[in-house]
């Protein structure tokens, strides 16, 4: 039993119920780690609180016999912060799902951070709202995890991080004080707001046990588009004209911002990853002729005549080469997997080394051709494959093994191969993570996107609320 | 070769939830559904495509595909989707569904044939909706024309068509001679179905129904699109078919969690009784 101190293990058999904690070595394995698959998992035990009074209890045990903690959530986190490879304690809110009642008045909800994000959606949905934190990996992230992480996803263009959409917290703290901040008010100008110092904290600051959500009515109809562009001066070029919502038509006769339609997703893919769909999956490509690049573009509420004109005007100033409207529910669901079976498709045909990345939109293009320099210099042959929500100025850059690397050659290089890639990112004022946060992953390359001067306001910070050091230790930072 | 393609819409089976039942249970509430059209109809479609075209060039026409639906006017949006994936003119019969049945769409379906006359009339084997499966076979039979249900596969030639119907244990091929009805299944869309007289039989399809292209979408507002009254097709619309009451299917169970694989096995066997 991988050294829990004797007396603490005493003390949760003393004190809490009888399955409280599990040694279960399944237990162990699963809720060892993430989705992230590079640490053995190897956890002192796992603990599973039904309250917050017992999560309370917990970290004041915790703290009294210096044992470790990491918070666990839906364990679908891309780095590595839910991970226990050191003998630590999970502690999973699996059992806190509980949700209350939709308050139709205020829009909001008040759930246990162990709900999952799928199941908010379906208790919301009822009544006509929604949480607007959507992405792939729903049925199982929690409402902790989302949290924990800031999570994004497809309809950040739309809605912004989970940030936006939170307005209480009920945290414990590593010394087991339950801390309550921010209520069910949307308005609350009394000091620094502490809500936003744990929303993206990942699992280092505190363990977040209850949470008041904002709400927002359900999306109205939706259309789907896919356009194929020459290059990524042309997904640009198309974006500018798709966050005016196509006001900028020529004709259109609107105010920018005033067009025909709302845009919800803004999504670009080149073709390198649509043939690797194409190798994993049964799909096809709906356009007749293959292209460099592609745009799936999500809009909401069309004025259907005004967005086919709109559409008509892109194609007389070249803005497209090609393109198709999806007629209905289940072909706007298969332009989707297009982009949403990206992800697993690299790993399914290859080995992907994943760099989540954020710039600026306007650095996009010279960030691009750097990379493509970088690469044609210093990694010829190694293929790169790009998608992402570039309408947030977000690129997933995957760099796939090539066959004459054995595993170990390759991320010995891919290592290397990030130290330039960040560098890039840094003389371009972007970020090295834009929404996967940097648990266990990207903590040698934080220096790259945060000056010396906030890593110490960060440690200081960190010291003020866990002087122990007990809560998820060495993510993020080394103590 | 002319083809007559009948597309229904039916209620989007993805917000299927939606469906609302009122407290009579006399009729299904459709308001604030999003449709579609119904799959198999649209692999009708697919096929008529096929069928008129050399699948090598298909911007090239090489025939007619005229689409009928009925329904009331927004079933035009249905029309203007299939005019825009490829179909040359497009009929709507003005009729709202609660005055409709099979058979009477059958009637008037079979006073179209005789003005458009078509080489071929394709529909889906049924309409997801109500499953009556049943508008093909009551429009060969009023038509006296020679029929093929279920097709799998369709290849043309001169005067006739050979069509592939999955059957149990195997394919029986009919050799139906034109006119003919022809209802298709799923397995229409594979790559190698149909094959017109100019298509390459080497050539091979994407899988499914294709997406109409935007230009097509743009066009396709040009294309003619007619509407007719029900009482000019046919003087008795009378209705065969009264339904008695609609229910809901029951509330799902909630799943549970097992504990390990043990306890899966011993489930399976001991009460779900699948093992
Ligand atoms: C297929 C797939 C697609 C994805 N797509 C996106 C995407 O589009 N955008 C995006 O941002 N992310 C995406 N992710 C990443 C991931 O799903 C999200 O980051 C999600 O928010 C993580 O939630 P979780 O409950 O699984 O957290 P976990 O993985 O369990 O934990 C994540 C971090 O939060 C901490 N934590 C968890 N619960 C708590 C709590 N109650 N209190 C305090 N700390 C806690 C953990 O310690 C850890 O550091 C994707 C993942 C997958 C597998
Ligand atoms: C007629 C009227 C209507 C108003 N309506 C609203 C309203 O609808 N909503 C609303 O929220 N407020 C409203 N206010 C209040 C006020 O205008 C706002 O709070 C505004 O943001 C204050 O800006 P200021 O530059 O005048 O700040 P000041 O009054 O100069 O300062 C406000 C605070 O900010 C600090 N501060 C100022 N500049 C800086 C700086 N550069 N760096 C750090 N700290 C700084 C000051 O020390 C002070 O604590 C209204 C005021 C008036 C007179």
């Amino acid at each position: 039993m991988a050294g829990l101190p004797e007396a603490f293990l005493a003390a949760i058999q003393a004190d809490f119920p009888p399955d409280f904690l599990s040694l279960d070595a399944g237990d162990l394995a699963t809720f060892g780690r993430d989705w992230t698959k590079v640490h053995a998992p190897s956890p002192g035990a796992i603990a599973f609180p039904r309250t917050t009074d017992e999560v309370s209890r917990l970290l004041r045990l915790c703290s009294a016999h210096a044992v470790p903690v990491v918070p666990s959530g839906g364990r679908t986190g891309l780095a590595g912060g839910a991970v226990a490879a050191r003998g630590e304690l999970v502690v999973s809110l699996d059992r806190m799902r509980h949700m209350g009642p939709v308050d139709m008045l205020g829009g909001t909800v008040r759930v246990q951070a162990g709900a999952v994000t799928e199941a908010v959606h379906q208790h919301c949905a009822a009544q006509g709202l929604t949480w607007p934190v959507d992405f792939a990996s729903k049925g199982s992230s929690q409402v902790g995890g989302n949290i924990a992480t800031n999570a994004g996803g497809v309809k950040v263009i739309r809605y912004g991080l989970t940030r936006q959409w939170v307005l209480g917290l009920q945290v414990v703290l590593a010394n087991g004080d339950v801390l309550e901040v921010g209520g069910a008010l949307e308005k609350n100008n009394t000091g620094l707001d502490l809500r936003q110092l744990f929303i993206g904290s990942e699992g280092t600051l505190g363990i977040i046990t209850e949470a008041t959500l904002k709400l927002t009515r359900l999306p109205g109809h939706l259309d789907v588009l896919l356009f194929a562009v020459a290059d990524l001066a042309g997904v640009l070029a198309l974006f500018r004209e798709a966050r005016m919502g196509g006001a900028l038509a020529p004709g259109a006769g609107l105010e920018p911002g005033h067009g025909p339609f709302t845009v919800t997703a803004y999504e670009f893919f080149t073709e390198r990853c649509l043939d690797r769909v194409k190798r994993h999956r049964k799909v096809r490509n709906p356009l007749s002729a293959p292209s460099d690049y592609y745009v799936l573009m999500e809009v909401e509420n069309a004025h259907r005549d005004a967005l086919e004109a709109w559409v008509a005007s892109l194609f007389e100033r070249e803005l497209v080469t090609d393109g198709t409207l999806a007629q209905h529910s289940s072909q706007a669901a298969e332009l989707w997997t297009l982009r949403e079976g990206i992800s697993e498709s690299l790993s399914a045909t290859g080995l992907p080394h994943k760099n989540d990345v954020a710039l600026p939109i306007s650095e996009l293009s010279g960030f691009c051709a750097g990379l493509d320099d970088l690469f044609a210099r210093r990694y010829p042959g190694w293929e790169i494959c790009l998608f992402g929500h570039i309408g947030d100025g977000n690129l997933h850059i995957n760099v796939m093994k090539p066959d004459d690397l054995t595993r170990e050659q390759f991320l010995a290089r891919t290592h290397e191969a990030d130290h330039d890639i960040f560098a890039l990112v840094k003389a371009h004022h972007g970020s090295i993570s834009a929404e996967h946060g940097i648990g266990l992953l990207k903590k040698d390359f934080l220096g790259y996107t945060r000056a010396p001067a906030e890593l110490a306001l960060m440690r200081a910070v960190k010291r003020t609320l866990d002087p122990q050091g007990l809560l998820n230790p060495g993510k993020i930072l080394d103590a | 070769m002319k083809i007559l393609v009948a597309l229904k819409r039916v209620a989007d089976p993805d917000n299927a939830n939606k469906v609302k039942i009122p407290p009579s249970g006399d009729r299904i509430d459709t308001a604030g559904l999003e449709w579609k059209p119904n799959p198999f109809d649209e692999y009708a479609l697919e096929a008529a495509l096929r069928l008129t075209e050399d699948g090598k060039a298909p911007k090239a026409r090489a025939g007619e595909v005229v689409v009928v639906t009925f329904g009331p006017k927004e079933t035009e949006q249905t029309l203007r989707a299939a005019l825009a994936t490829g179909a040359d003119r497009a009929i709507r019969v003005d009729v709202t569904d609660d005055k409709l049945d099979g058979a009477l769409v059958a009637r008037a379906l079979k006073a179209l044939v005789e003005r458009e006359k078509p080489d071929v009339v394709l529909m889906g084997k049924q309409a997801v909706d109500g499953d009556s499966n049943q508008v093909g076979q009551s429009l060969a039979e009023l038509l006296d024309w020679p029929m093929a249900t279920f097709a799998a596969t369709i290849q043309e030639e001169q005067g006739a068509l050979l069509v592939g119907r999955e059957v149990d244990g195997g394919v029986a091929v009919l050799r139906v001679r034109l006119p003919a009805v022809v209802t298709v299944d799923l397995r229409i869309v594979a790559p190698t179905s149909v094959y017109s007289l100019k298509t390459a039989r080497t050539h091979k399809y994407n899988d499914g129904v294709r997406f109409a292209a935007l230009p097509a979408i743009m066009a396709s507002k040009k294309k003619p699109l007619a509407e007719v009254k029900l009482a000019d097709l046919t003087a008795d619309s009378g209705l065969k078919v009264q339904y008695h009451g609609f229910e809901p299917p029951p509330a799902r169970k909630a799943g549970i969690k097992v504990k390990d694989v043990a306890d899966l096995v011993a489930r399976l066997k001991n009460e779900a009784k699948v093992l």
